[in-house]
């Protein structure tokens, strides 16, 4: 019994269709990266995912999507926000609730945010603020995990570290990112998006980094590596 | 190879609103000649002498109690803003669904605060009510459009983040509020601002506030006692920022709740009486239709009232934009020169930018029909110039944000191809916005015996036909409404709106 599954579907926004008749499905405990140039499709792929699980996926989106006016607490105490009442809610915004306080902390700790849980999101850099991202997702505890390049701004090092917190805690994880030695490395599958078609599904044991390299024609001809490649489209954005 | 483009031909967003705005200069200089702009002082130049000697030299030992007016003007003028934010913050909430809360938004601040206080002065008398009602019902209007056009553009990100089966108001707390937090704080700031002129006006209907003081000495030629309490509501303006610190202001909140007063005794019967019966025209309470007509006879002629009306608000929106035009360098860091000079020189032009927007536009209007007599010139330039410093100023603030990319260009060339592309469509849409309150203000004028439309409603008020004055206060604001309209559909769009004191 497949964890998810799409026969022939068009997905887009409106009118637009982005990824034409797609056919894929999902297995419960795989740990599949998402591949592809900006635009191709992965970010479509990912909400409708999203919209299907509902309350079964934690979601950490593309940009952060975090307030920064309020604290790193307040900020990974929303991946809650539904299961308490709104009066439980105004009243944590005042006081931080007793129960969810330690377990805030020591989320934050095991994702090397050590005393920042007090600080505005606002006074943070852009790693710290991915993760203060993911533990807002890791904070739903969910079975399935569902991210949209969770690891655009952290270093490779760090975005190993994210991963494994995120792969003990769930029991399968559904990523998009650029990141092609980590999608070799630490994923099962990889599906890769291209000109709005699915043109790589395949076990990671049978790939390797040239045929990732394929999913990026401008960098395959300029001979520059994935990794700049996304690394510029970050700094530009 | 291509011919360049003719006079203002092309697509680009800064030639698009050139186009517009020089159209709208052109529909004024045809209209022009309709207005009376004709100088008939005899001498003035003794009282206008008086009058600059009064300002420089300042009568500060005749101040009777000038500590007590100046806390009166800042305690109305904070509860009065606070008590708007109040009931203007959940109008906002729903100001986007609902025809009828903006219908009602739209003709509470259609009607000027000075209009509403002597409304409200037939029933509560000179209290406190009066002045914070006066001051609360029109603010409640504009903080519940602005608040509600603030929220609007909050960032959807933190929103869509947000797990499924989040409540609206936690998805409200958490992922709206906290994101325009600082845009909502910053605008009431802004409006207090504008709350402290409001209340000074109040004076010139007989509330004790610096203004009291002040038309009283203006009236009665003590020019020097005038200055002195004008000089204080600079300072007062000018040093906001330092006493009406955040930290400061529950303490003075609270301070202010023992300046205001007197607290009236409000007799049932009475404010029934003037709600039900006096607003009303006598032949509608008793349903008679032919008495109807006569009523209607009985009202002066509007139609040059409201050609005035329409005329000073359409020059005085138009003279603001070249003021504020040639004002707003005199503030802005980008145009002071080096060292101990530039800034002396960029202090002299804030202070006379301080000074051009903090007098009331009653005073100065004042101030130039002694000098130019009674026609529409002295309303015009007074509108001109207290609303185009007003934009100027605010414009500078956001140059003054703004980096320079070519470092080193002459004043010209900063001016005309650095800062004034930035600034301009922001400045369009401030001047869009201050049209309506433009409009607000020649009612106003009518007061000085100016011949627009608050000329017959202050006399109406004044030989106590209260239901004239309502008929005059409802097509004053269904005109305020009708500019309103205009100015949205003329405004230049997806413009980030800079905290228009609007």
């Amino acid at each position: 019994m497949p964890l998810l599954s799409f026969e022939d579907l068009d997905l887009g926004h409106g009118a637009q269709i982005v990824l034409p008749k797609l056919s894929l499905s999902f297995e419960a405990g795989e740990h599949v990266a998402l591949l592809g140039q900006s635009g191709a499709g992965k970010s479509t792929l990912l909400t409708e995912i999203r919209r299907r699980l509902a309350s079964r996926a934690a979601w950490c989106p593309q940009g952060h999507g975090l307030v920064p006016l309020l604290s790193v607490y307040h900020n990974v105490y929303m991946g809650r926000l539904e299961r308490h009442s709104a009066l439980a809610n105004l009243l944590n915004l005042l006081r931080p609730n007793r129960q969810a306080w330690p377990v805030v902390e020591s989320l934050c700790d095991e994702l090397g945010l050590e005393g920042l849980i007090r600080r505005p999101v606002a006074e943070l850099s852009g790693g710290q603020r991915q993760r203060v991202a993911v533990a807002r997702a890791l904070y739903q505890a969910r079975d399935v995990f569902l991210g949209d390049e969770p690891f655009a701004s952290v270093d490779p090092h760090q975005a190993r570290r994210l991963l494994a917190q995120i792969k003990r805690r769930h029991e399968t994880a559904i990523v998009a990112l650029h990141q092609h030695r980590l999608a070799l490395q630490a994923f099962d599958r990889v599906i890769g998006l291209r000109d709005g078609g699915i043109i790589l599904d395949a076990p990671t044991r049978e790939l390797d980094i040239a045929h990732l390299d394929a999913l990026y024609p401008d960098a395959a001809e300029s001979n520059t590596r994935p990794e700049t490649a996304s690394d510029a489209r970050i700094a530009a954005s | 190879m291509s011919a360049p483009p003719g006079w203002l031909r092309g697509e680009s967003p800064g030639l698009t609103l050139a186009r517009r705005t020089l159209a709208l200069v052109a529909i004024c200089a045809v209209l022009l000649p309709l207005a009376d702009l004709r100088i008939v002082a005899a001498d003035p130049w003794t009282e206008l002498g008086r009058m600059a000697l009064g300002l420089v030299w300042p009568a500060w030992h005749a101040l009777e109690s000038p500590f007590s007016a100046i806390a009166l003007t800042i305690s109305v003028a904070l509860w009065g803003t606070f008590l708007g934010a109040v009931l203007g913050f959940p109008l906002a909430l729903i100001f986007h669904r609902s025809r009828l809360v903006r219908g009602f938004c739209a003709f509470v601040r259609a009607i000027h605060e000075l209009f509403w206080a002597l409304l409200f002065l037939q029933v509560f008398g000179l209290s406190a009510v009066t002045a914070l009602a006066a001051l609360a019902t029109p603010y409640a209007g504009i903080f519940a459009k602005v608040y509600a056009e603030i929220l609007e553009l909050t960032p959807r990100a933190p929103r869509d983040a947000l797990p499924e089966g989040t409540g609206r108001v936690s998805r409200f707390l958490y992922a709206e509020l906290p994101l325009v937090w600082g845009r909502l704080a910053s605008y009431t700031r802004y409006r207090f601002e504008c709350g402290l002129r409001a209340s000074v006006l109040l004076g010139f209907v007989g509330l004790p506030t610096l203004g009291f003081y002040l038309e009283s000495a203006f009236r009665e030629g003590r020019f020097g006692e005038a200055g002195a309490l004008l000089w204080l509501f600079y300072g007062l303006i000018a040093t906001l920022h330092w006493w009406g610190h955040r930290r400061l202001l529950p303490l003075l909140m609270v301070g202010a709740l023992f300046w205001l007063g007197p607290w009236p005794e409000v007799d049932g019967a009475l404010l029934w009486r003037f709600v039900s019966q006096d607003l009303w025209p006598a032949p509608l309470l008793a349903g008679d239709i032919t008495g109807m007509g006569t009523w209607l006879a009985s009202i002066p002629d509007l139609a040059p009232a409201i050609v005035n009306t329409l005329l000073l608000a359409l020059m005085g929106t138009v003279g603001s934009l070249v003021f504020a035009l040639l004002l707003w360098p005199l503030a802005s860091r980008h145009f002071a020169g080096a060292g101990v000079g530039g800034r002396l020189q960029r202090g002299v032009g804030r202070l006379a930018l301080v000074m051009l927007r903090s007098t009331p536009e009653l005073m100065l209007a004042f101030v130039f029909l002694l000098l130019l007599g009674p026609s529409l010139l002295p309303a015009w330039l007074a509108l001109s110039l207290h609303n185009g410093a007003l934009i100027a100023f605010l414009v500078a603030r956001h140059a003054d944000g703004l980096n320079l990319g070519m470092p080193g260009l002459p004043a010209s060339g900063r001016y005309a191809y650095e800062l004034l592309p930035r600034l301009y469509p922001n400045l369009l849409a401030l001047i869009c916005y201050r049209a309506e309150v433009i409009l607000r203000e020649t009612a106003l004028l009518g007061m000085l015996g100016i011949a627009t439309l608050g000329f017959y409603i202050d006399s109406s008020f004044e030989y106590l036909m209260f239901d004239q004055a309502l008929f005059l206060l409802l097509i004053t604001a269904g005109l305020n409404m009708l500019v309103d309209a205009i100015s949205r559909r003329f405004r230049p769009r997806d413009v980030p709106l800079d905290e228009p004191c609007a």
